[in-house]
């Protein structure tokens, strides 16, 4: 029964009281609490459902949701980019390799609806193989490189002092590229929005094209705002 | 017994009415918008709202990185999925205005951030994330209650199509999509187009409140000044038609959720005020009937008369009201043109065009880029701008 019902039953019975001696406390302390409780009881979200809206969950991506996702938060960073990490150091390219290989990042291509940072995912899976590998993997700091040749420079110039010949380029070259590649669908229905991100890495031989390791890891997840802001 | 009876509910009245006008004045004496670069915020609940005001008039005065930092704070409180929130639930109840909640805006407002930040991506050479913009701006307009009108931002499709094609990827299917939605022409995409001008002009949609309790949200139309521009540079003549236009954006979502919940919160006000005038009444001739002799229907009477007095106090803080707190110094009309230009200066002059395509003199600017060699040159241009070298 709506509470407007039950506030218009009241004013009929008001209005047409049953007997007329009947105890007036006894007739009036019924309607006064039933009155009060159907103003406290909120009729503004009546026929709304989930007005507070449902807390965004996180699921497994092979599960089926009652809707689909959103954005890509930390704790999905930290996620991925611990697997991608396990995953390069098991590549027999990496582990069998002759010396120690060099790798170089290819800025993260970002094809989702979020908006990112693309560089922290390389740059943690980049520290985690760094601080795991046991020098297993070197990266080449190639986002430093016009520093790099203003020293050598200086060098040659004889500007400052060398503990090497610096005419001898001793600047590595890649054997290896790592990059990847964030995708996303969204979906969005009367019961919430839902997002799912594939995020793919790949390692690819410098040399020859041959994408050598590749992995991924997908996420979705999903949730209902709260009615004031559907 | 009548008079503690009658004593109590004129207090617990007091108290309602009190609670009730501290509620009504906490959103309406909304600040005005600072112009400067200094944030202002006012209320907590209204930050977002402030962010997006400066961070256009941040744009407008060539101030990016302040415009950037605001757009990111207020990305950052509406593009989650808000759930469980006190100020929300508020709203929602019968004793608050719908201007309680945290304010992230209707869908037009959000998409608008959305589209200045990945102005601002763009500029900074992540033409990803301006796709990625782009793409939440298109996801938020989705949520129409007419299909029709979901996504329907020719500029928004047409970016992203761009970005990708850039980008070396396919942006056919935007392209197309974006045609769909203009009545405009738009040109095929460029790759090697190197200078984006994105301009904006005359004044946004303006909300109101309408209906008996002002309950239901309504737009109107801002002053209709320029509508289209021009781009001039090294001989080329560049026209840059409107391609979006805001106020209809604004007034093709349809029914909004929160619209229910405060067609419910209107009906409860009316029917507690009707009870409380027919009680009142009934209760009023049943007293004055008896004349005090302190008859059953002398009580009943009085009885009547409390019941209509808390009916009319509980009508009477019941609020319904819609929310018309809005970003004030949005645009109405978007519009975008790509050229190739070699790298180095250029002037670039963009003319605007009022309603029946006249030439706006007063509103010319005159702007100087520099189009590097290792990305795009992104220029932004309002016709309330103060014009910047880029």
């Amino acid at each position: 029964m709506s509470c407007f019902s039950i506030l218009q039953k009241l004013t009929v019975g008001l209005f047409v009281p049953h007997s007329k001696t009947m105890n007036v406390k006894k007739f009036f302390a019924p309607f006064l609490s039933i009155a009060l409780a159907a103003v406290f009881v909120g009729c503004a979200t009546q026929g709304v459902r989930n007005p507070s809206g449902v807390r965004v969950t996180q699921m497994n991506p092979d599960e089926q949701g009652f809707v689909a996702g959103t954005g890509v938060e930390s704790q999905d960073l930290v996620a991925v980019t611990d697997k991608m990490a396990r995953s390069v150091l098991n590549t027999p390219e990496i582990l069998r390799a002759q010396g120690v290989p060099r790798v170089v990042l290819i800025p993260v291509q970002n094809e989702t609806r979020f908006p990112i940072n693309k560089d922290i995912f390389l740059t943690r899976i980049r520290t985690q193989l760094n601080s795991k590998s046991l020098g297993k993997v070197r990266f080449l700091a190639r986002e430093h490189m016009a520093a790099l040749e203003r020293e050598r420079d200086l060098k040659q110039a004889g500007a400052v002092t060398s503990n090497s010949d610096p005419n001898i380029v001793e600047f590595k070259g890649a054997d290896f590229f790592l990059t990847g590649k964030l995708q996303g669908m969204t979906t969005r229905t009367s019961k919430g929005t839902s997002d799912y991100i594939l995020y793919s890495f790949q390692l690819v031989d410098a040399r020859t094209s041959d994408i050598i390791w590749e992995d991924s890891a997908e996420i979705k997840k999903q949730g209902l705002e709260d009615a004031v802001y559907r | 017994m009548k008079s503690l009876f009658l004593t109590g509910t004129l207090g617990v009245s007091l108290l309602v009415i009190a609670g009730c006008a501290t509620t009504q004045s906490s959103h309406t004496s909304s600040p005005r918008p600072v112009i400067g670069g200094q944030t202002y915020y006012g209320q907590p609940r209204d930050k977002v709202l402030w962010a997006y005001r400066n961070a256009l008039t941040a744009m407008r005065q060539g101030n990016y990185p302040q415009a950037k930092e605001l757009l990111d704070d207020a990305i950052l409180s509406m593009g989650g999925i808000i759930t469980n929130d006190k100020a929300a639930r508020q709203a929602r109840s019968l004793f608050h205005g719908e201007a309680k909640k945290t304010f992230i805006g209707e869908p037009y407002e959000r998409v608008m951030a959305y589209y200045y930040r990945g102005i601002l991506y763009w500029m900074d050479g992540e033409p990803d994330n301006a796709r990625a913009c782009f793409r939440s701006a298109m996801f938020i307009d989705s949520d129409v209650e007419n299909k029709a009108y979901a996504a329907d931002y020719t500029l928004l499709e047409y970016l992203d199509g761009l970005a990708s094609v850039k980008m070396s990827g396919d942006g056919s299917d935007a392209l197309q999509r974006a045609r769909k939605f203009s009545a405009a022409s738009l040109p095929d995409y460029n790759s090697r187009a190197n200078v984006l001008v994105f301009i904006e002009a005359g004044d946004g949609p303006m909300k109101y409140a309408a209906g008996e309790y002002r309950e239901t949200l309504l737009f109107s139309q801002g002053k209709t000044g320029a509508r289209s521009a021009t781009v001039r540079v090294n001989g080329q003549t560049i026209p840059a038609p409107a391609y979006d236009d805001l106020y209809y954006q604004a007034t093709t979502r349809g029914g909004r959720v929160m619209d229910q919940i405060l067609a419910n919160k209107a009906g409860f006000k009316a029917t507690t005020d009707t009870i409380g005038d027919a009680s009142i009444i009934s209760g009023a001739v049943l007293a004055g009937t008896q004349q005090g002799r302190g008859s059953k229907a002398d009580e009943v009477g009085f009885g009547l008369l409390a019941f209509g007095v808390l009916n009319k106090i509980v009508s009477s803080a019941t609020t319904p009201t819609a929310d018309t707190r809005y970003w004030d110094n949005l645009p109405q009309y978007l519009s975008f043109a790509a050229l190739e230009l070699p790298p180095g200066e250029h002037t670039l002059i963009v003319e605007f065009q009022g309603q029946r395509g006249q030439n706006l003199p007063n509103l010319t600017k005159t702007i100087s880029v520099n189009v590097p060699t290792d990305r795009d040159a992104v220029i932004f241009i309002s016709d309330k701008s103060i014009p910047k070298s880029t």
